[in-house]
């Protein structure tokens, strides 16, 4: 089946190839001079003009309508199509350790058959098997034998990794070139150990469109201490003196799956309940104690440089601490970089903490360090002040920063286990159209080009005309 | 050379070799040749033998040599005349012309006044040149030696087309300067702007003081209408400015238009005792005259 990119650049080329037509049809040359002795005994031909058409003309006529429409034919970039077949699948199947317990396993499985094989048994697409490494299983070996087999096995224990299923992808629609239009799924439970940095460009310049993700449920509660903690991790305290001045701040980190509550910073019976404490206005001298015990405790005291002065006892920064006007531009290690901070603190990390941010200079900008169970976390700038707020990566930053000890020294088995948040979560799914036209994937194409033939025809028949168009001068 | 070997190809010559211009009439002069003349046989050189054929001669018969061979041969002689000729050559403007992919009509009446040249020049006649086109010229004086043939065609090559001279004040120069009982033939398309009125008056006048007149006609085919062309705006090389728009391949009076011309010029010579011999450029120089000879025969 013959597609076209932009067909319209096809009318175009008719109505272009109108012209050369038209020309032929209205013109009328005046008459060739010339000699003959005996014009005396020629009657007067009372047109004034007559239209010389030889045949060449009518040839010269084909080759230039030929010529344009080709050219346009090139532009409307033409593609040779096998018969397709309609909307194909890649299911990305997560066979690692997180799919143990329960009965994941073989719902994923089920997931994935249902996505794969029609209601008469029919194959529509491929499917990637991944934990740390990735398998493509073509549309040849798709079967329902396979998905028996799979179901009857279990999952190979190992660490999943997103970016090697994604990476796959390519791969995968590569052996799909007969559907017209593909869909991606990501069947797994979502977990922290599966993410890694970058995810977010790889994901986008693996796949254009979105991705389905097929969760699984988590294992009940109380099947592991690690989920029952994870809970608590998603309270955080928002520890201000002014909580009008929280703006942006908490939704930013509601966005990313935290739920925030505002408090005075005397409301020490708030504090064991929460697994982030943010504080982001200068606290009382009394309020240290109680904080310290929270982070001791398993919170996570994230601590802005607005409040570095009353609890210089807790955070992980040293130095003179001077204010600085125009902050500039801050790099988190785990990627996301937000540029527009307000102000800056100076100084640097203080012995056994990391730097877990830096300035666009390369100074550091926000630090960490274990606090008992807890984590103790300096931004040296102002969270509520600046441009930043409105940077699109501000969400994550906070996220990052909230996470600071994991960026420090390596994710800690609990929170590595931890399911995705919603940002994540968003960052797999991706924007665009779940089912994307083939077309439209980069480098696939889904079919055999024709336009550089069409363009060579057209080039064929621009050099027949001037080849023709020459012999007809010198005929005339 | 190479004028010469343009003009008279060998092809040509091996062709015309044994054709004779046959005088229709009898042409008085010191020797006497194969023309009905009263003096034949004084003066005549031996050229060469050949086969008897039936019709021949007895008197030719050489007895001598059909005792030693005993095959009859007929001695051939080369025939001397006092005739004297001139060739006129139209060289006007619309002598240019030339057709499509053909010779100009003044390079074809350049073959045929050499190729008459050279068969009036082995036949002994003196042969001179006239030619008209800017002016009426007298180029060379009749003469019946062989190297005069090359003068005649050097002149013959120098001609260029041009002017609106008609034929017939050069013939009446002719006529006062040439001996009675000549031969002129003018080689010319005999377009003239009064209709050849002038042109036949004094062809008739060279002819009732006893001159042979030929006129032969040479036309392209675009011109007679045989191949005539396709639309345009033509006009006379002879009058520039005069256009006219037309189709003459789609004009169907055009050929009977110029046939009635040449038929009533040609009714107007004939009456003058004048021949008239129509020649196509499309036609092959050789085949023209033999067809002419062959018409003179009878």
């Amino acid at each position: 089946m013959l597609t076209f990119g932009s067909p319209a650049f096809l009318l175009a080329g008719a109505l272009a190839a109108l012209v050369p037509l038209a020309l032929h049809l209205i013109r009328r040359r005046p008459p060739s001079r010339a000699p003959l002795p005996t014009a005396r005994f020629l009657s007067l031909d009372p047109r004034t003009s007559v239209r010389v058409s030889r045949p060449t003309d009518l040839l010269l006529l084909a080759l230039r309508m030929l010529l344009l429409v080709l050219a346009a034919a090139a532009f409307a970039r033409p593609v040779w199509r096998p018969a397709a077949r309609g909307t194909a699948s890649v299911v990305l199947l997560d066979r690692g350790a997180a799919m143990g317990g329960g009965d994941a396993w073989p719902r994923a499985v089920s997931a994935a058959r249902q996505r794969l094989l029609g209601p008469r048994g029919e194959v529509l697409g491929t499917l990637v098997l991944f934990d740390s490494a990735a398998t493509v299983v073509p549309p040849s070996h798709v079967a329902p034998t396979l998905f028996d087999s799979l179901a009857a096995a279990r999952p190979t224990g190992g660490s999943s990794r997103y970016a090697v299923a994604l990476r796959a992808i390519p791969a995968a629609v590569g052996g799909l070139r007969e559907a017209d239009s593909v869909r991606v799924a990501l069947v797994s439970r979502p977990r922290w150990n599966a993410w890694s940095d970058g995810m977010g460009p790889l994901r986008r310049a693996v796949w254009p469109g979105a991705i389905e993700l097929v969760e699984l449920p988590d294992l009940d509660a109380g099947d592991s201490d690690i989920i029952a903690d994870n809970v608590k991790a998603k309270e955080a305290i928002y520890f201000a003196n002014a909580l009008d001045r929280l703006s942006y701040a908490k939704p930013a980190l509601a966005a990313t799956g935290w739920r925030v509550r505002s408090a005075a910073a005397s409301a020490d019976a708030v504090l064991d309940s929460a697994r982030l404490i943010v504080v982001a206005a200068a606290v009382p001298a009394s309020a240290e104690a109680g904080l310290r015990r929270a982070a001791e405790a398993g919170a996570t005291l994230l601590v802005t440089a607005p409040a570095a002065a009353s609890l210089r006892g807790i955070i992980p920064w040293a130095g003179a601490m001077r204010v600085d006007s125009g902050g500039g531009g801050m790099w988190l290690a785990s990627g996301p970089h937000v540029s527009g901070a307000g102000m800056r603190v100076s100084g640097d990390a203080a012995r056994g903490a990391s730097v877990i941010a830096s300035w666009d200079d390369g100074r550091p900008a926000a630090a960490a360090r274990r606090l008992g169970r807890g984590c103790v976390v300096f931004a040296a700038t102002e969270l509520e002040r600046g441009e930043m707020t409105l940077d699109a990566e501000y969400p994550r930053l906070l996220d990052g920063l909230a996470r600071g000890c994991e960026a420090a020294d390596g994710a800690s088995s609990i929170d590595r286990n931890a399911p995705l948040d919603a940002g994540a979560r968003a960052v797999l799914r991706g924007t665009g159209a779940r089912v994307v036209a083939a077309r439209t994937v980069p480098g696939w194409g889904g079919g055999v080009p024709l336009g550089r033939w069409a363009l060579a025809a057209a080039l064929l028949a621009a050099l027949a005309e001037t080849f023709f168009a020459y012999a007809r001068r010198r005929a005339v | 050379m190479t004028a010469r070997s343009d003009f008279l190809p060998p092809g040509l010559l091996e062709h015309l070799g044994g054709l004779e211009l046959v005088a229709r009439t009898v042409v008085r002069g010191f020797q006497a040749g194969i023309h009905r003349s009263p003096l034949r046989g004084a003066g005549e050189d031996f050229a060469r033998h050949r086969d008897y054929q039936q019709g021949d001669d007895v008197r030719y018969l050489d007895w001598k040599l059909f005792a030693r061979t005993d095959r009859l041969y007929v001695r051939e002689f080369e025939e001397r005349s006092n005739l004297q000729a001139y060739l006129v050559v139209d060289a006007s403007a619309s002598m240019e012309y030339a057709g499509a992919g053909g010779v100009s009509k003044l390079r074809y009446a350049s073959y045929l006044a050499a190729a008459l040249a050279h068969l009036m020049i082995g036949a002994g006649d003196a042969v001179g040149l006239a030619a008209f086109g800017a002016e009426p010229r007298l180029l060379l004086a009749p003469k019946a030696r062989k190297g005069h043939l090359h003068d005649l065609m050097l002149n013959l090559e120098r001609l260029q087309p041009g002017g609106t001279a008609g034929a017939a004040e050069l013939l009446d120069r002719l006529g006062t300067s040439m001996r009675r009982g000549g031969r002129v033939i003018l080689v010319s398309d005999l377009l003239d702007d009064d209709g050849g009125e002038a042109l036949v008056a004094a062809a008739g006048r060279l002819s009732a003081r006893g001159d042979e007149v030929i006129a032969l006609r040479v036309l392209t085919p675009e011109e007679s209408g045989d191949a005539a062309p396709d639309a345009g705006l033509f006009f006379d090389p002879e009058q520039p400015r005069r256009e006219v728009p037309a189709t003459p391949r789609a004009d169907s009076g055009y050929a009977a238009r110029v046939a009635a011309y040449y038929a009533s010029l040609a009714d107007r010579l004939r009456e003058r005792a004048v021949e008239y011999v129509p020649v196509s450029t499309a036609e092959p120089v050789e085949q023209a005259l033999v067809a002419w000879i062959n018409r003179r025969r009878g």
